[in-house]
């Protein structure tokens, strides 16, 4: 990495094998969008942690719809930690060879996914009264 | 990116990543003081029920968080002080690395959640 050259092997190749050398901010912003998709991914899990621990703190028997939604968070979590590495590449590869950028898919699953675990977590928070 | 900056001499301007470097630095360094922060909550968590497998854990990542802080450091330090049309020239492999340590932490997660 220290001294550039055409001779310098990068990885990956899939990503590096072709196209050319993009503007150095387009590859800078890519990869502060693949890092801000790590964090979303850590804000999941961390959610996912908590409200387990919550629930095993707070009664004798834990509640399994409460650990079934910790469960799902934390999978969320791996799933966006999975794809944003992925989509970087993909990222990447588009800008080096010029191509249309690859499609936000994560971005609607995040979202109604999250709409999705908002309403599990008003219905629990109503009917079961966690 | 002044308000008479034209379009020809933007298109005669070497490339000048400009602070975007210095902001890529500190968005490696908040991502991995998010993973830091979560990964000993986590561990002070486990240390409830399992101290020696919380204690092995803080063991094994204390040195990879600190690696993650120099590498981030060391990605983009040489191209900051190169001629501004230099390219970085960082690759796919630490962002490979953490996104994989993420997946870890995930799993761990999951394992503490059903263990609990």
């Amino acid at each position: 990495m220290s001294v550039p050259s055409h001779g310098t092997r990068r990885w990956p190749s899939r990503v590096y094998g072709e196209g050319d050398e993009p503007d150095a901010r387009f590859s800078l912003a890519n990869e502060r969008t693949f890092l801000a998709w790590l964090r979303t991914a850590m804000a999941l899990m961390a959610a996912g942690v908590g409200i387990e621990t919550v629930n095993a703190a707070t009664s004798s028997s834990r509640n399994p719809l409460v650990t079934w939604l910790a469960l799902l968070l934390l999978a969320g979590g791996v799933l966006v930690s999975a794809t944003s590495f992925t989509r970087w590449a993909a990222t990447e590869r588009a800008l080096r060879t010029g191509r249309p950028l690859p499609a936000p898919r994560m971005g609607a699953v995040l979202g109604y996914g999250l709409a999705a675990v908002g309403v599990g977590i008003a219905v629990l928070l109503v009917i079961v009264g966690i | 990116m002044s308000d008479h900056d034209t379009g020809d001499e933007r298109a005669r301007a070497p490339v000048d990543p400009g602070l975007q470097i210095e902001r890529t630095t500190l968005a490696w360094l908040r991502t991995g003081l998010s993973f830091a922060v979560g990964s000993l909550v986590l561990t002070r968590l486990i240390a409830h029920t399992r101290p020696l497998v919380a204690l092995g854990c803080v063991l094994a990542l204390l040195p990879v968080a600190v690696l993650v802080g120099v590498l981030a450091v060391r990605r983009y330090r040489a191209d900051s002080a190169l001629p501004q049309h230099r390219q970085p020239l960082a690759d796919g492999a630490l962002p490979a690395g953490v996104a994989l340590l993420a997946v870890l932490v995930g799993a761990v997660g999951m394992v503490y959640t059903v263990l609990l």
